[in-house]
């Protein structure tokens, strides 16, 4: 195994290795760094230490030659003959890579609708899209749609591939990828062109807690990325052209072993987080009835909408449509108000972007403080009934 | 019959607290935990099992203290189980990950079903199971929450409930299958104490593999033979004022609508 | 080979049993004064009222170290749900192990090991408290079968047991050597109980008073020899006064840990409280006491598992840490001020139970006696 050592005689203890390890294997003791075992050999610290005191017996891999793969792809998502708004969102991000690289957008229309998506799809953006009609790809089924994409990716070589993390992105984007050969980052929030080397810099909310890591797909083609409903924004609409390109779905009849009996959908109109204006978000502080019901007559009072953490949901306080955080919505209000929420990254992940955040909470050291505008270290049972008491004189 | 159950431990996100002054993560004190919904996979393989008879195996890859996670899930009442770790396998991404168990699934003689949770709450990626389920070409279904019927054999199927937006699907699968379950499926049970104790003592109950048992060389593994690499971390921007109002509750409750009024949100 | 810790692994998993389950709903069951049956028929289920069973009859295989960490991790959410379950594990179905008929542990022990029966020990009596040789319920050979007459006091879950282990005199001249256990089973003519004590602490543990008027049990429900009680009870003393300090560390931490997050928490004066000395004395204090139980109960333990004879240092354990629960629950409602005697938080719980620890396992003045004794006094 290859491993990555210090030469102490140049180390001048300056500790930038320690900083910049995303794995946390470097560790300083008085002022000086020491490897630990969890070391990967990313060999990032050796880029870090400005004295050359890192080393390594570690072979650079070689970037296989890829300038065969052009342009930038979207997975165009739709649902009863409306294009989800996730494709346009990606539509909007991807021309904006594609511009940085000279490229040109392409968007994937898979089913049987016909033809009245793909105007759509130029408008928000794309320069061509790839169309495959056939009664077999009405609904989304996994071997049918890997099957289908992974033939056009071959075909054509996308540099890019991006995919909504929906329900659908979520179960075909990892299977495509390892049938194509591709890296796939996860739920990005950012999507960026590196300047230099060229490649995508995909950034998301990674464990470590309140980190966020930048990740590259250095070794494989096309560099694939999901990205959550509601991150990235649209483009204004423009009444562009682009080109169609028909395709065929290739084999006999998909032997499918996966099939679909029914669909249905639940009664109750369920709540869409994303056009709240404010959100009021129940955590496991205020976990009984005496405090959603608190916590609702807030959000009343400020006509917003009630919302929780994923533990909320589990334990069965809410339901599971009123969810914040990377498993949930992600949502960006004008005003966002945690109650007794301690804000893990996964719950930070679907918020972060609100215009403002308010945190209520007794511990200090919750981590939804250090993302809020205003916090108040206290009981939410004491501060709210006092806030709803002032803003109905107030309002 | 035989059900693999992959299970993963993990810090458990929730009780991560921030140090006030400097916005650095307390590592310390943070419980490891199976993951949760990994805990409702191997309750559903417990219940397919008590229903049907056979095997229920579970499979980890971690470091070494990850031997706890699958103590506990013998101790739950799994059969058997298998931790994974070698230093070689770090920094594997979901890539280098998959393509490790699948090498394990194939040295562990055979399967009706695979099950996982949808995803881990360190990682989040939702994609170790999708990319497995490619290797060893099975049939997957993700996200399910409930199994309403389950006949394995030669052609053995099963009808499971699939949790999408909005509602839900009725599937019908061929097995072997691959299915990643949410935590709507059922309510994990407590390990037992005496399968506890006896996972803790038998020689025979949890096999640890590394790299070479597998048959790979350390460079088709971990880091090495992950497509993506981190390259830079950092703290999310915060651009926050990051005020803490202080005093009783009304003062701080009428200090607060003060700033709201000011910035016109109410 | 790589294994788990069997300690570190079932401490881990009790831990967040009691996180997830036992503390959400302390308040509750302790505001209603419920037994808490789900919680402890859900420990049935995990093998925890097996632990110091061995396999065959079918405990977990455990010993009395992990019988005082499951003790005290329990204890630290809900500290008479971790006397009940000590109990269960012990006194109210050591003597059915030892001296139950295979038919006895068909029908009583392994349904109790399980949590689908609750077993319950009867010692106490009005007259009878720390001076056993006073015991005046009494157990009468008739024929093949014993008649048991008299009553007892301060049962713990007496009114919900479904079987009693029951100290009784079968012969009032020789005063403690007369004394010898008998199993009754709640379902039998003559038995009755009073209705629950009201008390301060442990509010979900149902005590109350049993009576026994003209109760007829089989000879086998003899639990050990004639004439032998005290030395059953002496077998097993020193296990219920090591697993009384486990209970007392546990109530210990919970105390400790509510205090330190609140001097942590609460600011006063533009700084946290922890800032003050005063504050630091009463934490440093409370953590020194921590680590001194920690180290006594499971020694005491331990020295059980290896069949060492250790009253003294169980009955010392016992002693102290029970003494130091009830100063640290003591100081831990000063550290919280005002909040510290609101019904809000969890500390006014803390205190009343502490006082409980005081009395089970032999009251402290007693205790100080025997431990002086063994230095010759």
């Amino acid at each position: 195994m290859p491993s990555v050592w210090i030469d102490y005689d140049r180390c001048d203890g300056c500790g930038l290795c320690a900083k910049k390890c995303p794995y946390d294997a470097v560790e300083m003791r008085d002022g000086i760094p020491h490897i630990l075992e969890q070391c990967t050999c990313c060999a990032l610290c050796l880029e870090a230490c400005k004295r050359g005191a890192l080393q390594t017996d570690l072979t650079a891999r070689t970037v296989p030659d890829f300038s065969a793969w052009k342009g930038v792809w979207v997975f165009a998502e739709h649902q009863q003959n409306a294009l989800q708004a996730i494709s346009l969102e990606l539509l909007g991000k991807a021309r904006e890579l594609a511009e940085q690289r000279s490229e040109t957008v392409s968007a994937l229309l898979l089913g049987d609708q016909g033809d009245p998506l793909v105007q759509p799809l130029f408008t928000a953006g794309a320069h061509r899209v790839y169309q495959v009609q056939d009664p077999r790809l009405r609904h989304y089924t996994t071997d049918a749609y890997t099957k289908s994409l992974a033939r056009l990716v071959e075909k054509y070589k996308p540099e890019i591939l991006l995919i909504g993390a929906t329900d659908i992105g979520r179960d075909l984007a990892p299977r495509l990828a390892r049938r194509v050969g591709a890296g796939l980052t996860a739920d990005c929030t950012e999507l960026s062109i590196d300047p230099e080397e060229g490649i995508l810099l995909q950034t998301r909310p990674a464990f470590g807690g309140n980190v966020m890591a930048t990740i590259v797909n250095r070794f494989s083609r096309p560099q694939m990325a999901t990205v959550r409903p509601g991150v990235m924004e649209k483009r204004a609409p423009e009444p562009l052209q682009g080109e169609l390109v028909a395709e065929q779905l290739e084999g006999g009849d998909q032997d499918s072993r996966v099939e679909i009996l029914e669909s249905w959908t639940e009664e109750g109109e369920r709540i869409d987080l994303s056009k709240a204006r404010v959100i009021v978000a129940a955590g496991r502080g205020a976990a009984s009835s005496e405090g959603l019901e608190l916590l609702e007559q807030l959000a009343r009072s400020l006509g917003g909408e009630l919302a929780g953490t994923r533990a909320m949901i589990e334990e069965q306080w809410l339901p599971d449509d009123r969810q914040i955080g990377q498993t949930g919505q992600t949502v960006r209000p004008e005003l966002y108000i945690g109650c007794g929420v301690s804000g893990a990254v996964q719950h930070r992940a679907g918020m972060a972007a609100s215009r403002y955040i308010i945190a209520v909470n007794k511990d200090p050291r919750a981590p939804l403080l250090s993302v809020a505008d205003w916090s108040i270290v206290g009981d939410l049972f004491q501060v709210v009934p006092e806030l709803i008491s002032i803003l109905s004189r107030r309002i | 019959m035989k059900i693999i159950v992959l299970i993963k431990q993990v810090p458990d996100t929730t009780e991560i607290k921030l140090d006030p002054k400097t916005g650095n993560l307390l590592r310390e004190g943070v419980p490891s935990i199976i993951n949760p919904d990994d805990r409702h996979a191997l309750e559903a393989a417990l219940r397919l099992k008590e229903a049907h008879g056979g095997r229920v195996a579970v499979l980890s890859m971690g470091p070494q203290q990850a031997i706890d996670a699958v103590s506990e899930a013998l101790g739950m009442g799994a059969d058997e189980g298998v931790l994974l770790s070698d230093s070689a396998f770090a920094g594997s991404d979901t890539w280098a990950t998959s393509f490790t168990l699948s090498r394990a699934i194939r040295k562990m003689d055979g399967f009706d079903l695979i099950l996982c949770g949808r995803q881990a709450i360190d990682g989040d990626t939702a994609q170790v199971g999708p990319q497995l389920a490619e290797i060893l070409d099975l049939p997957q279904v993700t996200a399910v929450c409930g199994i309403s019927s389950f006949e394995p054999g030669a052609s053995g199927r099963s009808q499971v409930l699939r949790r999408v937006r909005g509602g839900y699907q009725r599937l019908n699968c061929t097995l072997p299958a691959l299915f990643t379950v949410v935590s709507e499926i059922n309510t994990p049970r407590c390990p037992h104490m005496e399968r506890l104790l006896r996972a803790c003592k038998t020689k025979t109950a949890i096999k640890h593999w590394n790299c070479a048992d597998l048959g790979l060389k350390t460079q088709e593994v971990g880091l090495a033979e992950s497509l993506t690499q981190v390259i830079t971390t950092f703290p999310p921007k915060t651009r926050r004022k990051s005020e803490i109002l202080e005093g009783d509750p009304r003062s701080v409750a009428g200090q607060l609508v003060d700033r709201l009024q000011d910035n016109k949100l109410i | 080979m790589l294994r788990s810790n069997s300690e570190d692994l079932i401490r881990k998993v009790i831990a967040r049993f009691v996180d997830q389950e036992v503390i959400p709903v302390a308040e509750e069951h302790d505001r209603k004064g419920e037994f808490p049956v789900e919680l402890f028929q859900k420990l049935g289920s995990m093998g925890v009222f097996g632990i110091r069973y061995p396999k065959s009859i079918g405990g977990s295989g455990g010993n009395t170290t992990l019988y005082c960490i499951i003790a005290e991790e329990l204890a630290r959410g809900l500290l008479s749900l971790a006397g009940t379950t000590a109990m269960q594990c012990l006194m109210g179905t050591d003597g059915l192990y030892r001296f139950g008929t295979k038919d006895m542990h068909e029908t009583f022990l392994k349904p109790a090991l399980r949590g689908k029966k609750i077993g319950a020990f009867q010692l106490t009596e009005p007259e009878a408290g720390s001076d056993l040789g006073n015991v005046r319920t009494t157990a009468v050979q008739d024929g093949d079968s014993f008649v048991i007459n008299g009553m007892k006091t301060w049962s713990t879950s007496g009114p919900i047991a479904d079987f009693h282990t029951v100290l009784c005199q079968t012969n009032p001249d020789k005063g403690l050597k007369g004394l010898m256990f008998f199993f009754v089973p709640s379902d039998i003519p003559g038995f009755s109980h009073s209705k629950r004590f009201e008390t301060l602490g442990t509010r979900t543990t149902l005590l109350s008073e049993i009576y026994f008027n003209n109760c007829r049990v089989p000879s086998e429900y003899r639990l050990g020899q004639e004439g032998k009680g005290l030395k059953v009870l002496l077998s097993i003393l020193a296990e219920i006064r090591a697993m009384t300090g486990a209970l007392a560390l546990g109530l210990l931490r919970a105390a400790m840990d509510a205090s330190l997050r609140y001097a942590k928490e609460r600011i006063q004066f533009g700084k946290p409280i922890g800032k003050n000395q005063l504050v630091q004395s009463k934490i440093a204090k409370m953590a020194v006491d921590l680590e001194a139980s920690r180290l006594m109960v499971y020694n005491t333990a331990r020295m059980i598992d290896s069949n060492e004879s250790c009253l003294h240092q169980a009955t010392m354990t016992k002693y102290f840490a029970t003494e130091a629960a009830c100063r640290a629950t003591d100081e831990a409602t000063r550290i919280f001020g005002g909040y510290g005697y609101s019904m809000e938080y969890p500390v006014q719980r803390y205190y009343r139970d502490s006082r409980f620890l005081l009395y089970g396992g032999g009251v402290h003045e007693v205790l100080q006696t025997n431990i002086a004794k063994h230095y010759g006094l």
